[in-house]
């Protein structure tokens, strides 16, 4: 013990030195520590979280428009833009190759691009392409990375091109349902702060950031099966007749949903560099045009609504013509006295403008007014017409005559066919609507809004089946089984400086079945040049073609099952 | 005596708890792994089912069904003679 005492004395100097210098390297540590731990310890924590902690977007994708039954109009797919690095890439220039190679670019430009763009950080290779294929293109090559994107497709194209409309490419809505219901399918990314490690995976998720939102789907009034009809059976008319354009709508006559719109000329919104302003006009919204003949029922309703005229009541016409206010108003020829009904079915105008006349204009206007002329149809379209309808402390004699039968005022092929589903509806109000309507809940006491009364809508209904009977100027427009009404209009065309001798607008309104109207169509056809311009022999036959089918398919009972059975049992007799 | 008793519990504890920290941050690692896995999963489906809903409307078309029909199955409307009501 004691020898070993006098070692730690002997060496005691020394034994101290190496406790002193243990202790000098124990203090420097803690020193550095507490450095980096407490005053450097931010930037250090920054610097790291930099190197792994990233915020990267959550794709969201645009709402889908669907057709009443849930066929896709427009949809969005994801794709990927594939992009690079230049100066990464440029560095390994065998793998760009590869990759060029694998998305069909060229090689030797793409190095050329690049290499002017060596400063910047992003560059695209090639946009919008399948995922499956980015995927390999980018898998495992440092520099070469995707960035999903979403590609708008109309799988309908052309036939619903109008109504839908297109996106641009930051997927924005431009035109149509795509414009207008914009803010309810567009997408909101996401971002979540996410870690990834040395090779760029995420590993771990630390928070999101910010949800991603989705857009949400729409569902539009219209019946794809109808508007394929519709849009088919209108091309057909135009091209037959060599007709500048044409619309038509068809409506639910209860609920005011319009079922099929087409216009022509069409166009594909899939190719968006190839459309012309005069293409992409929705016509039936926004075109408006004088309606002639079609008016007439309406002057007919207003006149009997307002209790001057009862269905038995005549009108003399004779001798064809007469002056108003130093302008002749004149009939194809002289009808003689006729009662209203052959107002109507004959399409007299000395007729329609005598009732008109015999209205106070105030009467009238308010009349025209509650039927929604000059009025826009509400479906918040873009350029979407109200029509020309002046206040009747502005007309003339002769605007209050001609205004009988469809002169001096103009309306949108909506406008009509929402007037005429107002008489189908037995003469409650009717609004229009492009969106799928939920069916209304039974209410007792429902305030209901008559612009006429039943009555007078059923009278005026029942005028009109005659015009597409055997003595009516409609009858193309007969569908066998059912009963139809409608009426016919043949407009000259107005142009500066009077109306146009040769120029035609043919048009046609109809409702069906009469006994329990579900359905209104109204067509139009502008300018036809070949085989025919009446109502009756152009508009008549898209009417009664695409309406036969829409009852069929929508499976509508026929409300005249006697023709049928006359027709069957000839059938049978010649059998 | 006690006092031992008391730190060597503590010890157990702060020991024990050292180690679930340890495996539920693995398994927090396991099931994010799991869950990048199910996301990707997920995306190829939508990638799927866009393709899909494009490939079933462009063969769906109206125009394709209507020829298909009339050409290939000889199908046509039935005229109004040939219709039976049914009671």
């Amino acid at each position: 013990m004691s020898d070993t005492d006098s070692q730690f004395l002997f060496f005691g100097g020394r034994h101290y030195f190496v406790l002193f210098v243990l202790l000098f390297l124990l203090t420097g540590l803690i020193g550095r520590a507490l450095y980096l731990q407490i005053v450097e310890k931010e930037f250090l924590a920054s610097q790291g979280g930099q190197r792994q902690i990233r915020i990267i977007e959550t794709p969201a994708y645009r709402g889908a428009i669907l057709d009443r039954l849930g066929t896709p109009l427009a949809i969005s797919t994801p794709v990927d833009s594939v992009w690079v690095n230049p100066s990464e890439i440029l560095q390994n220039l065998p793998a760009l190759k590869k990759v060029t190679q694998k998305l069909s670019i060229n090689y030797s430009h793409s190095v050329d691009t690049l290499r002017r763009k060596a400063n910047k950080e992003f560059v695209y290779l090639k946009r919008q392409i399948e995922p499956e294929l980015a995927s390999q293109v980018s898998d495992g090559i440092d520099g070469v990375y995707t960035q999903r994107e979403y590609h708008r497709y109309y799988p309908a194209g052309e036939v619903v091109g109008h109504l839908v409309g297109f996106t641009d490419i930051d997927d924005k809505g431009q035109e149509g349902l795509e414009l207008v219901y914009d803010n309810w399918l567009k997408a909101e990314p996401g971002a979540r702060r996410i870690i990834r490690n040395r090779k760029g995976a995420v590993i771990e998720e630390i928070n999101q950031v910010k949800a991603a939102q989705s857009g949400k789907d729409v569902y539009s009034s219209i019946d794809m099966r109808l508007q394929y009809i519709a849009y088919r059976s209108l091309a057909r008319a135009i091209k037959y007749h060599a007709a500048k354009s044409g619309s038509a709508v068809l409506l639910d006559a209860r609920t005011g949903e319009v079922l099929a719109m087409v216009n022509q000329p069409s166009y594909n919104p899939n190719q968006a560099k190839k459309r012309t302003s005069g293409q992409r006009r929705n016509r039936a919204l926004t075109d408006v045009f004088e309606p002639g003949s079609t008016i007439k029922p309406f002057t007919l309703a207003a006149a009997i609504d307002g209790g001057l005229y009862s269905p038995e009541s005549t009108i003399d016409t004779s001798p064809g013509w007469y002056m108003v206010s130093g302008h002749p108003i004149k009939d194809f020829r002289n009808y003689g006295v006729l009662d209203l009904a052959s107002v109507l079915r004959k399409s007299s105008n000395v007729g329609a403008s005598r009732i008109a006349l015999s209205m106070k204009q105030e009467a009238l206007w308010q009349s025209f007014n509650d039927y929604g002329f000059g009025k826009p149809p509400g479906v918040a379209f873009p350029g979407e017409s109200s029509g020309y309808f002046r206040h009747f402390t502005e007309w003339q004699k002769l605007d209050h005559a001609v205004m009988g039968f469809g002169y001096g005022l103009s309306v949108s092929i909506t406008q009509l066919a929402r007037a005429y589903a107002m008489i189908a509806n037995q003469g409650r109000h009717v609004d229009v609507s492009l969106i799928r309507k939920e069916p209304e809940p039974e209410i007792e006491n429902k305030v209901e809004r008559h612009v006429m009364s039943a009555k007078t809508a059923k009278i005026v209904l029942e005028m009109m089946e005659q015009v597409v009977g055997p003595k009516g100027t409609a009858q193309l427009a007969a569908i066998p089984g059912y009963r139809v009404g409608g009426k016919t209009g043949t407009a000259k065309k107005s142009s500066a400086g009077g109306y146009d001798k040769d120029n035609y607008l043919s048009v046609f309104a109809g409702v069906a079945p009469i006994s329990d109207p579900r359905l209104v169509m109204a067509v139009i056809v502008d300018e036809p040049t070949q085989n025919g311009y009446y109502g009756g022999t152009v508009a008549a036959p898209v009417f009664q073609e695409v309406m036969s089918n829409a009852l069929r398919i929508l499976d509508i009972a026929p409300d005249e099952i006697s023709s049928l059975q006359a027709q069957i049992a000839d059938k049978e007799e010649g059998a | 005596m006690q006092k031992i008793i008391w730190v060597a519990l503590l010890l157990a504890f702060v020991l024990g708890s050292a180690l679930t920290v340890i495996y539920v941050k693995h398994e927090s690692r396991v099931l994010f792994s799991e869950l990048r896995n199910v996301q990707k999963k997920q995306d190829q489906e939508i990638i799927a089912w866009g393709r899909l809903q494009l490939q079933n409307s462009t063969l769906a078309t109206h125009s394709n069904v209507e020829s298909h029909a009339r050409k290939t199955l000889k199908m046509k409307l039935p005229r109004t003679v040939q219709l039976v009501r049914l009671p």
